[in-house]
């Protein structure tokens, strides 16, 4: 079967304009034709079959996004193909919409001022969706959640969980074949995050479509992915199962101290204690990133604990951040 | 069936402006206060002239058409250029953008349901209270079925403009600025707040090749039109019905060409 998304080495790149410093510097801006060529994303090459969830991870200002606008036909590459559905979505911007439902977690498409069923009920004819369809999908969203009382809502009235909800459920209303999730779960509590995990697992399921996710919520990447993708400053770092990421970066957790005295100087003692771990302090927490496969954090503390009155401590799993960190330091092992 | 998907965008802005009962109440008062001091303001000038017809127009004439005048706008002023450049600063466009309609089409009957409000709100009870209190001041007759034609007519030309200048925000990611001015040189040369008799005969001259006198002093024109010859009506509605053809041409393709340029950074 043909993949539903296609993509062969494509970039693109945005002209910026150099700015100066200051007022005469602005001034100057005025007339200036200096520009510098910005590629937000370079070379990208990656292929997502239908009903895949994929996670599609990166530090703010990857290109995520970008590449997300380039998909549905927002923005146009500067070099390079992609396909949608088999056509080229910029070219087809209206028909390619069709096919696809976008959720941004920080700004709604949902009528701000009205019950969230009138939105439903708009984009029912926007999308011309025929009364079976529309029928069956408020059946299934019934199902899935207590969907009744926000339906009366007006959504300026909801909280921000209920609102990417609802946000949610609009995106996949006309059940389009893929579903780009950015960054959906930002902002919210925890219940309210695994409540839109499930649900985003049980819309893959039930119509098999195709989802992708961007995230820097490591849970939302457990819960949900089977493949992820990791691009930084544009280029693609890697492009394989979630087990396979596990495995480089799982055993990594990171121990945070606090102890009696100049921090700077007891991380100094600690990395002398330690040769083959990282240490690093700031002002209130010395950090040590501790790989489990070789030592593990208890011993690691029980042994800081001999020598000094540990007097508070944190264990923080790895971030995404971190995985993309290390991944881009030390490259795809 | 098509249709129905633009209906459900009227009737969607129907109800969404009569959320805001609140904002209709705080325009009706606002315009009550312009239109005292443009009683005034008239009033003084005409005093000052020592002459009961300026340019051909009676103190009441003025009156009668800046009233009329006030009501249009009220009608027709859809705030597109701020929805454009918000949109594109917020970046909430992409959304829109990525709806099965073309954006401009979008928008359009997106602000449908205002004019529907805003017709009931503003611009039919002004006409009722003109009627009335000049006695005949406004022929009842063909010239209604001109002035509502002219006014769909008018209401586009004033969109194609609202979207051409909303474009240019892709471009500045400003809106402040673009927006008054457009606004101050829509209102001028479209006779909105000075009738165009008043204008100095060259400037009148120039003024009359402008789409701008298309979208107030036509209709107004033909709605007020003692004698409505067909002839000067048809030159009315055919230069209007060029100029709607001319404005959605060159926004149309002015936001063809510019669509590449939206770097909306973030989500």
């Amino acid at each position: 079967m043909a993949p539903v998304i296609d993509i062969k080495n494509i970039t693109k790149e945005f002209k910026v304009l150099n700015r100066r410093e200051g007022l005469a510097g602005s001034i100057k801006d005025l007339f200036s034709r200096d520009y510098k060529i910005v590629k937000a994303v370079d070379n990208i090459t990656m292929s997502i079959d239908q009903g895949e969830i994929v996670g599609y991870l990166g530090p703010n200002g990857a290109g995520k996004s970008t590449t997300i606008k380039m998909m549905t036909g927002v923005l146009e590459p500067t070099s390079g193909e992609i396909l949608v559905n088999g056509k080229l979505p910029y070219k087809n911007r209206s028909k390619n919409a069709q096919n696809i439902g976008v959720v941004f977690g920080q700004r709604s498409q949902l009528w701000w001022a009205l019950p969230l069923v009138e939105s439903f009920k708009l984009l029912k004819d926007i999308y011309q969706i025929s009364d079976e369809q529309y029928d069956s999908m408020m059946k299934l969203y019934q199902s899935l959640v207590d969907i009744e009382p926000l339906l009366h809502k007006p959504v300026r009235q909801m909280s921000l969980g209920q609102r990417t909800l609802s946000d949610i459920l609009a995106a996949f209303l006309h059940n389009p074949k893929i579903v780009f999730l950015d960054e959906p779960t930002i902002g919210l509590d925890v219940s309210m995050k695994a409540k839109i995990r499930t649900l985003i697992h049980a819309l893959n399921k039930e119509k098999n479509t195709t989802v992708i996710l961007t995230t820097h919520d490591m849970g939302d990447v457990d819960a949900l992915c089977q493949r992820i993708v990791i691009i930084d400053k544009g280029k693609m770092l890697y492009d394989n199962d979630i087990l396979h990421l596990k495995g480089f970066f799982g055993s990594y957790r990171t121990l945070k101290i606090r102890v009696d005295g100049n921090l700077k100087k007891a991380s100094e003692e600690i990395s002398k204690e330690f040769p083959s771990l990282k240490v690093t302090a700031d002002d209130e927490w010395i950090s040590i990133l501790v790989d489990e496969d070789k030592i593990t954090v208890m011993e690691v503390l029980t042994k800081l604990q001999k020598e000094r009155r540990v007097r508070d401590m944190q264990l923080e799993e790895i971030s995404t951040e971190d995985v993309i960190k290390k991944i881009y330091e030390e490259g795809v092992k | 069936m098509n249709l129905k998907k633009y209906l459900s965008l009227t009737r969607a802005g129907i109800m969404e402006s009569l959320q805001f009962r609140m904002s209709t109440v705080i325009i009706f008062v606002g315009n009550l206060l312009y239109l005292i001091v443009v009683y005034f303001l008239w009033k003084a000038i005409y005093a000052s002239s020592g002459q009961e017809v300026v340019n051909g127009m009676t103190f009441s004439d003025t009156l009668i058409y800046l009233v009329l005048a006030t009501a249009l706008f009220n009608f027709m002023e859809m705030y597109a250029v701020w929805e454009i450049g918000r949109a594109i600063q917020s970046g909430k466009i992409v959304l829109d953008l990525i709806k099965p309609m073309k954006y401009r089409t979008y928008l359009f009957w997106s602000y449908s349901g205002s004019f529907v409000v805003n017709f009931f709100a503003t611009l039919f009870p002004t006409f009722i209270v003109v009627c009335f209190v000049t006695h005949g001041a406004i022929p009842l007759g063909l010239n209604l079925l001109y002035f509502v034609i002219s006014v769909v007519l008018a209401v586009m030309i004033n969109y194609n403009i609202d979207f051409f200048v909303g474009t240019i925000c892709l471009y500045t990611e400003s809106i402040w600025g673009i927006n008054i001015m457009k606004q101050v040189i829509v209102l001028l040369l479209s006779g909105a707040t000075i009738p165009i008799a008043f204008f100095p005969e060259t400037i009148r001259n120039i003024v009359y090749y402008l789409p701008f006198q298309s979208i107030y002093n036509a209709p107004l024109t033909l709605l007020l039109g003692k004698s409505p010859e067909l002839k000067d009506t048809a030159i009315v509605i055919g230069t209007q019905l060029i100029w709607f053809l001319i404005t959605y041409a060159i926004s149309r393709l002015f936001w063809k060409i510019s669509l590449p340029q939206i770097t909306v950074n973030g989500g």
